[in-house]
């Protein structure tokens, strides 16, 4: 009745998982954290090649089509362009190892 | 010269296979290792792809793997005092006997401990075990 095999409707077969509709407010901080973090990875990257003189095609094809966490709308901060789903958006965290991929730009109009 | 100083802050357990090998190809093997590479753009793009996993910065001269430990380990707390040489009278002092609740007793010849012993023994009335 208790513990690991407790009879719950998630555990007694059938797929149904408690997964949140939304991010907790707290989630939703890390999330914030972990995207300046990017952003202060990209903003060293640059400054340290500025200095030398070098350019990286990469580095500049981001600067110009990412916006960094403070440009970011709540909306794609948090959720996801999905064509299946109601209203065309879902929770960021369906999306599979999404604290360790970064995911910034969605359709437009969407 | 300057250096880039590339922590790997998250594992790459379950990304490709080709962010695994940028990582390899950087020399992080583990989470929180440290690695310095010189501020290159071939560096500076292997460091773009896994941007998600690392914490950089850029420093004047890289660190020995020994100075990046002493960097993270605490304080001990404790140090221990190194005995140096003591004065020739302090270590006959410290050659000599003690006898709990006689204190240190004066300096006596070796092998003499049985004699010793005895004489303390006379003197007190008790049993003296050296």
């Amino acid at each position: 009745m208790f513990g690991a095999f407790r009879m719950t409707n998630p555990l007694s077969g059938g797929l149904l998982w408690k997964i949140p509709w939304r991010l907790s407010k707290f989630q939703k901080a890390r999330q914030r954290k972990r995207l300046k973090a990017v952003d202060s990875v990209i903003a060293t990257l640059d400054t340290a090649l500025a200095k030398k003189g070098e350019t990286l095609k990469a580095l500049e094809l981001w600067k110009a089509e990412m916006p960094t966490e403070a440009e970011m709308l709540p909306k794609d901060k948090y959720t996801i362009f999905d064509r299946k789903a109601k209203r065309y958006r879902k929770g960021i965290h369906k999306v599979p190892k999404w604290t360790r991929v970064s995911q910034r730009l969605n359709p437009p109009g969407y | 010269m300057s250096w880039f100083r590339i922590t790997l802050h998250r594992s790459a357990i379950g990304l490709p296979k080709r962010t695994r090998g940028v990582l390899m190809a950087l020399g992080l093997r583990r989470r929180n290792q440290t690695v310095f590479h010189p501020v290159e753009a071939q560096f500076a793009g292997m460091i773009l792809k896994v941007k998600e996993l690392v914490l950089v910065d850029e420093v004047a001269a890289p660190l020995t793997p020994a100075e990046v430990k002493a960097e993270r380990t605490p304080d001990a707390g404790f140090y221990v005092e190194t005995r140096g040489p003591a004065p020739a009278s302090q270590v006959a002092l410290l050659a000599t006997p003690v006898v709990s609740g006689f204190g240190r007793l004066p300096p006596r010849a070796a092998g003499s401990i049985g004699d010793f012993a005895s004489e303390v023994a006379k003197a007190t009335g008790r049993k003296v075990r050296l």
